[in-house]
């Protein structure tokens, strides 16, 4: 039988276009979602923060076990009682536009980023002063020793990339309208038709750390010619490409399809995501049924987290793991103290529970977004457990867009307000108070839910100034206990994201985000 | 002729007027905050409202529904809230695959649909007849994504003979620009074809009843002749103004069959946009649509005269 690539090899109909494709080192991938924006300030899309690691650089970086490791920088100098920290870049650092990397640049980008990244405003009522003292050097004069910031700067959520002086005074509220880093890559502005397609060529001057790669960490060597993403909206269509070779990476495929991937020799299905993808089950503590502690408690006692986490990874239990506290499992501050309530799991105390919490028939408002998979699958369970206590449930099936208008609501269901929500949350984020964002019990300005605990604010603020480690976790152990009476979100568990790529795709190395460098193609 | 012409094109006008205004209200009653899906979880609500004022999204309808109008006017259709690129650029950007399946699509549509019905309707009665029309009723009823993944399974990962998806552009060559089309244009055809086939059964088989086939008969005229020189012409009218119909069928069937096929075509950009709520993007693009619509239809308005001399305008 003739085949297609058999056709294409064919000097007379491959037109020279193809040819010169086929020619250079490659990567096609299939990214979790489209590129929309490109400022990984202005918008948290972890897409963006993708297309940032690849662009920009960062002055340090976190390694793969979680330390954070000096990247631009040479390194650092605590002096004055750790009341002065000054950074040095690395020599002969550059940007794509061709300009050395100056202290003013990193100055620059840290005062962008800290108005938008949640972990650095923490922080930054404790810096007096950031000033460039000169083309290499930059100094944070602090009011007293703040260890969290050099974990901020290094950070993988909101991770802090460093671009030119000119392009970082744009507002922090602005999209800045130029991508131009000193990361490996240089985006090929000409190349994006968002919605469709993205790429970036290696960048010449990119000066890597003499050190093997470690997560984030160490040398980012650039070893591919070019990354092109190709958006494939539909799943099936990507496991289609992915089987044919038409493309050689795919980000986040869906869990349903895995078997299928595993199956095929050509393609290597492994977890390459440091962190797992957290559940979470959400009420509005604002109205009733959910204003009553006591009944967010009853609910909690129904959960078995081995349901939600089927619902969305499937039967195969290593592609799950139940985790009942707040912190992310396997992280120096997980704690199971208090947790008795998560463990439960049983439909008929619950339910007791929730006749003696005084539960009177009140509408539960549970919005579902039908347009997000894993989500829409923890919903779905939520509203089973919720029809099986006896609520009176109303299960809003909407898509995400509106969900998210809809949550920041503070109306009753009666006008348009909500009960239960879900949400996911990288496991990064769960790992510490100052960036757990469903811990926060600020009323008004905690996460969408609003609860209201002042001592859950004073355990978080204890923290950031623990002595160290034991005291940590010990506040830790207390936050758990105190977020289990407090019940404001349900912890689901946690679920592993695989990624898939080609065998012919050498030097995939396991990392917090996915990242390109020291990835080739044989 | 001319004037009428002049005529229609003016009375697009304020077509395109409502049109605007409709889209323009639907979107600003509608649920969603793109200045929430660009914030993220993380952000304050005092971050997404000052996003939303950076956006411009907090001023009064009237005042944003104005200076869109006037943008348009003066040819800027605005700039996406969150490719921060013109909706002109991405519409150019996404034009060509959305153009070249739908007139691939029709071409395939009408080439094989016109002969299926006229066939359909000399052979009456007979088993072809009934093939053609279980053929019709099949492609009615199986959707535009079931018959896109039936054919990329055989064509594309069983046979490997096309491409699971992609786009390539015109520029690039015929072979593979086509490469990329057979099957999204099959998929989406296929409804297309069972309505032009259906009609033109149906005229088809109303026209061979009339007495001027009769007399073309008794005067030896041959099989072909009659059916395609002096019945098909006579049956075009309701024919083509099918076609011009079912070019709103082509338009919601692309967005299905751009998302199966991975086309960055406009359907697709229309349902992105949708999604997130950028409403400059979704505005302009369902302006563009409905501009395309009424042209269409005015283009088929000018074709009955060619089919029909008594039709004068």
């Amino acid at each position: 039988m003739i085949s297609r690539r058999a056709v294409l090899a064919s000097p007379l109909l491959a037109a020279p276009a193809f040819a010169q494709q086929a020619g250079a080192r490659a990567l096609r991938v299939v990214p979790q979602s489209n590129l929309t924006s490109l400022d990984p300030v202005w918008t948290t899309a972890v897409v963006t923060r993708n297309h940032g690691f690849m662009v920009y650089d960062q002055l340090c970086a976190q390694d793969a076990g979680g330390t954070i490791r000096p990247q631009m920088a040479e390194g650092w100098l605590e002096e004055d009682g750790g009341r002065s920290l000054t950074f040095t870049l690395r020599a002969g650092l550059k940007f794509h536009d061709g300009e050395r990397v100056t202290a003013a640049d990193c100055v620059a980008s840290i005062e962008r980023w800290r108005r938008r990244d949640p972990f650095t405003q923490v922080l930054w009522p404790r810096v007096e002063e950031l000033t460039a003292l000169d083309e290499r050097r930059f100094r944070f004069r602090l009011k007293r020793r703040v260890p969290l910031l050099i974990q901020a700067l290094g950070q993988t959520q909101f991770p802090c990339f460093i671009m030119p002086a000119r392009i970082a005074a744009t507002d922090a509220f602005q999209q800045i309208r130029e991508a131009v880093g000193s990361g490996p890559f240089r985006f090929l502005t000409n190349e994006w038709n968002p919605g469709q397609a993205a790429s970036w060529a290696q960048f010449d001057g990119y000066v890597p750390r003499a050190e093997a790669v470690d997560g984030l960490a160490g040398g980012r060597i650039p070893r591919l010619d070019r990354v092109e993403w190709t958006v494939i909206s539909d799943p099936a269509t990507a496991a289609n490409a992915m089987t044919t070779g038409e493309q050689d990476y795919w980000e986040y495929p869906l869990h349903d399809l895995l078997p299928l991937m595993r199956r095929n020799r050509q393609l290597v299905v492994e977890q390459r995501l440091l962190d797992g993808t957290y559940g979470i089950c959400r009420f509005n503590t604002l109205h009733p049924p959910f204003d009553n502690p006591a009944i967010r408690r009853a609910v909690a006692m129904a959960v078995d987290q081995r349901d939600y986490l089927r619902a969305v990874a499937g039967e195969d239990p290593a592609g799950w793991g139940v985790c009942e506290g707040v912190f992310t499992c396997d992280t120096p501050l997980a704690s199971e103290a208090g947790s008795e309530v998560l463990k439960t799991h049983n439909l008929d105390r619950a339910k007791a529970a929730l006749a003696a919490a005084g539960y009177k028939g009140e509408k539960v408002v549970l919005v579902a977004p039908s347009d997000y998979p894993q989500i829409n699958a923890l919903s779905l369970v939520t509203a089973d457990i919720i029809r099986r206590l006896g609520m009176n449930l109303e299960l809003v099936a909407t898509d995400w867009g509106s969900l998210i208008q809809r949550r920041a609501s503070k109306e009753p269901v009666e006008k348009g307000g909500w009960s239960i929500i879900h949400t996911t949350s990288s496991g990064q984020s769960l790992t510490q108070p100052v960036t757990h964002l469903f811990l926060r019990a600020n009323g008004a300005n905690a996460w969408f839910g609003w609860p209201d605990d002042p001592e859950v604010e004073r355990l978080r603020n204890a923290w950031t100034d623990a002595a160290d480690a034991t005291e940590g976790k010990r506040i830790a152990d207390d936050l758990n206990r105190q977020a289990m009476q407090l019940m404001a979100y349900v912890p689901l568990g946690y679920y592993w994201q695989p990624s898939v790529w080609r065998r012919n795709v050498t030097g995939v190395f396991k990392s917090p985000v996915t990242a390109f460098w020291n990835i080739g193609k044989s | 002729m001319f004037a009428y012409i002049i005529r229609r094109v003016l009375a697009t006008i304020p077509v395109m007027a409502v049109v605007a205004l409709f889209v323009f209200s639907l979107l600003y009653i509608a649920p969603g905050d793109p200045a929430a899906v660009i914030a993220g979880d993380q952000a304050t609500p005092a971050d997404v409202e000052r996003i939303r004022q950076s956006l411009g999204l907090d001023r009064p309808f009237l005042v944003r529904f104005g200076e869109w109008v006037w943008n348009i006017l003066n040819g800027d259709m605005g700039v996406s809230i969150f490719t921060n690129l013109p909706v002109t650029t991405m519409i150019k950007q996404r034009i060509e695959p959305t153009l070249s399946l739908m007139v691939l699509t029709l071409i395939l549509a009408v080439s094989i649909a016109v002969p299926m019905g006229v066939i359909a309707a000399w052979k009456h009665g007979t088993w072809i007849d009934r093939c053609v029309m279980g053929f019709a009723v099949l492609g009615f009823s199986v959707p535009v994504f079931v018959v896109g993944y039936v054919l990329a399974y055989i064509f594309a990962l069983e046979l490997d003979w096309l491409p699971v998806q992609g786009y390539t552009a015109f520029k690039e060559g015929l072979f593979p620009w086509l490469e990329n089309l057979v099957l999204p244009s099959i998929a989406l055809g296929g409804v297309y074809i069972a309505l032009i086939a259906r009609i033109t059964r149906a005229t088809m088989l109303e026209v061979l009843q009339q007495d001027y086939i009769r007399t073309a008969k008794a005067k030896g005229v041959g099989q072909r002749s009659i059916l395609f020189l002096h019945a098909l012409k006579n049956a075009a009218v309701p024919i083509v103004t099918v076609i011009g119909i079912g070019m709103a069928l082509l338009i919601g069937g692309a967005v299905v069959t751009e998302s199966v096929f991975a086309i960055p075509g406009l359907g697709r950009l229309t349902v992105d946009a949708i999604l997130r709520r950028d409403y400059p993007v979704i505005q302009g693009v369902v302006l563009l649509f409905s501009f395309v619509y009424v042209l269409v239809n005015l283009l088929i308005d000018l074709l009955y005269t060619l089919f029909d001399p008594r039709i004068r305008y």
